[in-house]
């Protein structure tokens, strides 16, 4: 019985056995209490699915009388500045007719000239109906009927040309909007040295004609949406047929009816919209301006999403490998692709726990370095008034200013600031004894190994989690060092992007997709999809 | 099926679960703990031994589960011996769980305060510890199983490199004569090898998450045979590199061997900053297992969702690390465990597969 009475602890230790129950629990509810607060797709009392391309939000009919007509649209849409109505009398068939365009949305000569032309002198009953032998005559690519009053509106706006003619029951759009745009340029983000020279621009059909322009194929099918509530935009999701799998693409389309925003301004907010968990760094879906990667993800049996506005195109579902993968792994020969692949993989790893591991060996455990190198790191910290990971923050607080300023600044003047903040204010800092010149090539090394990320937002995430490290280490050393990457693994196998796991292949593992992992295996030994994809045809070649 | 809803684990990460259940604290002070036992460098003999018998007991294991598929031992104890008897073996069960979690955890700390941390108070290093494993386990099994498929790799890697640099410190002389003093030393040491198979009782909650529990016995057979194998190099490189009489009087021997040597010209000099590192994560899955295990027992035992029995388990766990006032203490909870576990599966699945058997052979009943 004393024996029993000695084993028990004082009351110190039960204190924190208390501290050790409340912290998880107070973690768990705080985290319950904001992802109910961000997740709006569990309320789906409030929500206003996107409708398909084809259907109707909300619909006032053509009366099917001309005056009627536009003089409803002249009271909806009439006081537009930059909206134009020509009136004119189509000779053949003995009818008024309007014709209604914005300033700017459509190439004017051939409005004027052919089009008018046609339509005042040439145009019957049969041509505008689209059949037989006078349909082929139309001078315009495009004649759809609207199927309603607001979507008549709508597209005009949107820069189609809209014609309303007497007699007939409902308005036409003919010629697609023809806006200025930026020309096809080399993606910005992703640059490759070899590898097609092309990217996306910010026209949805300009983007899927790329996706096409791929190669023969009648297994790539493109499905519409239209989704915001105020100002719709069309998204479309892009899938070969006889590859995907039936099942993802029902998730991704069930999630994409999901959203509920009023206005999408670039693919970046489809893609929070849609992802498994808000609260993880790590982005759950890969954005790519490159078609070639695109088209390669949809051959592996992915799904690529391209939302009309933005060159940024989204692919999903998305592993972790993913984002440490460039295009020109595969364009070039296996070997050197390999090599650079698990380069980049060192990197991440580098940019992630350099730091850390600064820290971790210099202020709690130098016995652990090779002597030398720790008398001559400590030699040089000499006069350092800082502890080491106040003297690494400040370094890294100033690369990642550094690194922001670089982006906002004019393209003239980028390059000089760079020189100066990094070499010249760099120098002065280890002159002047406040930081070490060992912590300069550390963090510099670490900077550098985060911009060879191919993924650009994957590079924010590991510089968002250097510094959660570099705090572990700080507070407990090594000890917590390996703690924090403990703790990364656990959160990313618990992650998945639209049912896969974020790990695979490497956990849950798949021997298969090792090929295309840390290394890329010969083309000749590819003979097979992701097995993680659960694709309909496994193999790719016969 | 792409959101998956079940909960299943396939057959190599069941295999990886089993390792990484075992390897444990085993690794740094097993040399110490079966050499003292037996005064002879026949430390590797006893191990085999203690492995081959294990195999069998896994093999009864998962015989008894493969009767009650897609039960852990939580249901179907109850079903053989009836409710509240079954509660009870389980309840013994999951202090035992509780117990060796604690255990494990203690173990780290002090390998943590006395190496890496000194000076550190002891709640700073279990505290983090314990809540970073209760996010994992809240993951359910799938997270932890995905997690121990990482690190083992890692740690097989450094503990073979380890092992290989090694060799040149190695004197086989140290490991001779073998079976010196005859066999009685071997079956003397047979005490303190079980307590480093200690966590095999997993075998009898893992079968019933298995996608495939045809293949639990092979899934389990391979489980068991990566840490007997890295069992067995531990114990002849250690003994082969410090002799027994050093080992003796040493804390934690493996550590001892890599620190007896330096790489020059390296980026580290010794490995023991590898291997230190390997050997948290390794404790970490360890620990996670066992805390998983015992939150499922409870939740199982008691029929009440998971999440709130593991955060329940976190102080529980946390004072059974406590309770040991000292390294001496915590060794001898270390043996202890040993003869629980010994007990335990006497208990477990020897009592029930006996009246599980005699039950459906001798009286013909459906159970």
């Amino acid at each position: 019985m004393s024996f029993i009475l000695r084993q028990i602890p004082d009351w110190k230790i039960f204190v924190q056995a208390l501290i050790a129950l409340l912290v998880p629990i107070l973690a768990s509810k705080i985290y319950k209490r904001f992802y109910s607060l961000i997740d709006d797709r569990r309320n789906d009392a409030s929500k206003k699915p996107a409708s398909d391309a084809d259907a109707t939000p909300s619909s006032t009919p053509f009366s099917g009388d001309y005056q009627t007509d536009t003089e409803t649209i002249r009271s909806r849409i009439g006081a537009n500045s930059d909206l134009t109505a020509r009136e004119f009398t189509m000779t053949k068939l003995n009818a008024r007719a309007t014709l209604y365009f914005v300033d700017g949305m459509q190439s004017e000569a051939l409005l004027n000239m052919r089009i008018m032309e046609f339509l005042a002198f040439e145009a019957t009953q049969e041509s505008l109906s689209g059949s037989g032998k006078a349909g082929e005559q139309l001078p315009f690519n495009i004649l759809t009927e609207a199927p309603d009053l607001d979507s008549f509106n709508r597209s005009v706006l949107y820069g189609f040309a809209g014609l309303l003619i007497e007699g007939l029951p409902s308005g036409f759009l003919i010629e697609l909007p023809n806006g200025s745009n930026r020309s096809i340029s080399e993606p910005l983000s992703e640059a490759l040295l070899r590898g097609p020279r092309l990217g996306f621009s910010e026209v949805l059909s300009e983007n899927t004609s790329m996706l096409r322009r791929q190669g023969y194929s009648d297994q790539l099918e493109m499905k519409g949406f239209r989704i915001g509530t105020s100002i719709q935009k069309d998204l479309v999701v892009a899938y070969m047929k006889d590859i995907v799998n039936p099942e993802l693409l029902q998730e991704v389309t069930a999630r994409i009816r999901k959203i509920n925003a009023d206005f999408l301004a670039e693919s970046g907010y489809v893609e929070q919209l849609i992802e498994d968990s808000y609260s993880s760094p790590f982005q759950q879906v890969h954005n790519t301006e490159r078609p070639d990667r695109v088209i390669n993800a949809l051959m592996e049996g992915r799904i690529a999403l391209l939302l009309d506005g933005t060159p940024f195109a989204l692919i999903v579902p998305t592993t972790f490998s993913m984002l440490l993968q460039s295009p020109e792994d595969y364009y070039d020969r296996w070997l050197s692709g390999s090599l650079l692949r698990m380069l980049r993989f060192v990197a991440a790893f580098v940019s992630l726990m350099a730091p850390a591991f600064y820290i971790s060996f210099i202020a709690f455990h130098p016995g652990l370095i090779p002597t030398e190198l720790a008398l001559s790191i400590i030699e040089t910290r000499q006069g350092v008034p800082f502890p080491p990971f106040i003297e690494v923050l400040i370094l890294e607080f100033s690369i990642e200013i550094l690194r922001e300023a670089g982006i906002r600044l004019p393209k003239p003047i980028g390059p000089a600031m760079g020189i100066v903040g990094g070499l010249i204010i760099g120098d002065a800092a280890v002159q002047a004894g406040i930081v070490s010149p060992f912590l300069v090539i550390v963090v510099a090394v670490t900077a550098i190994s985060s911009f060879s990320i191919p993924v650009y937002s994957a590079g924010i995430t590991l510089r968002v989690l250097r510094f959660v490290g570099m705090l572990f280490a700080a507070v407990l050393g090594m000890f917590g060092t390996t703690l924090f990457f403990l703790l990364l693994c656990s959160h990313l196998t618990k992650l998945k992007s639209f049912g896969v796991p974020y790990l695979t292949p490497a956990s849950p593992f798949r021997l298969r997709d090792w090929k295309d992992l840390f290394f890329r295996a010969p083309l000749s030994l590819m003979r097979q999809r992701p097995a993680m994809l659960k694709t309909q045809k496994s193999k790719r070649k016969s | 099926m792409f959101v998956r809803t079940d909960d299943k684990i396939t057959t190599s990460q069941a295999a990886v679960f089993l390792t990484n259940t075992i390897l444990g604290a085993g690794i740094l002070t097993m040399p110490r703990s079966i050499t003292q036992a037996m005064k002879t460098p026949d430390s590797w003999l006893t191990i085999l031994l203690g492995g081959v018998i294990i195999v069998f007991v896994i093999l009864l294991m998962v015989k008894l589960c493969q009767r009650f598929p897609g039960q852990t031992v939580f249901q179907y104890a109850g079903r053989i011996v009836g409710k509240f008897p079954g509660g009870l073996l389980c309840l013994l069960l999951i202090l035992y769980f509780v117990i060796t979690a604690g255990f494990e955890i203690r173990t780290l700390a002090e390998v943590t305060l006395f190496f890496l941390l000194e000076g550190t108070p002891i709640w700073a290093v279990t505290l983090p510890f314990v809540w970073a494993g209760t996010y994992l386990v809240c993951g359910g099994i799938n997270s932890i199983a995905r997690v121990f498929q990482i690190v083992l790799p890692i740690t097989l890697f450094v503990l073979l490199v380890s092992f290989g640099v090694s060799l040149r410190i190695f004197d086989i002389n140290n490991l001779r004569p073998v079976l010196g003093d005859g066999i009685l030393p071997v079956f003397r040491g047979l005490k303190s090898s079980i307590l480093i198979y200690t966590g095999c009782e997993v075998v009898m909650t893992l079968v019933a998450f298995m996608q495939h529990p045809n293949q639990a016995a092979k899934a389990m057979l391979g489980g068991i045979a990566i840490p007997i194998c890295l069992y067995l190099l531990t114990v002849i490189f250690v003994i082969g590199g410090l002799s027994i009489d050093s080992i003796i009087t040493s804390t934690w021997p493996t550590f001892d061997l890599v620190r007896s040597f330096e790489i020059t010209g390296f980026f580290v000099e010794r490995l023991e900053f590898p291997l230190m590192v390997v050997w948290l994560m390794q404790m970490f899955c360890n620990f996670c297992s066992f805390f998983f295990q015992a939150s499922l027992g409870v939740s199982q035992v008691f029929k009440c969702s998971f999440m709130p029995v593991a955060l329940g388990m976190v102080p529980l766990i946390f004072l059974s690390a406590m309770v040991p006032k000292s390294v001496q203490d915590l060794f001898t909870l270390g043996s202890a465990i040993g003869m629980m576990g010994l007990i335990l599966f006497l208990l477990l699945p020897v009592l029930l597969s006996l009246i599980w058997l005699f039950r459906t052979k001798g009286l013909k009943q459906h159970v």
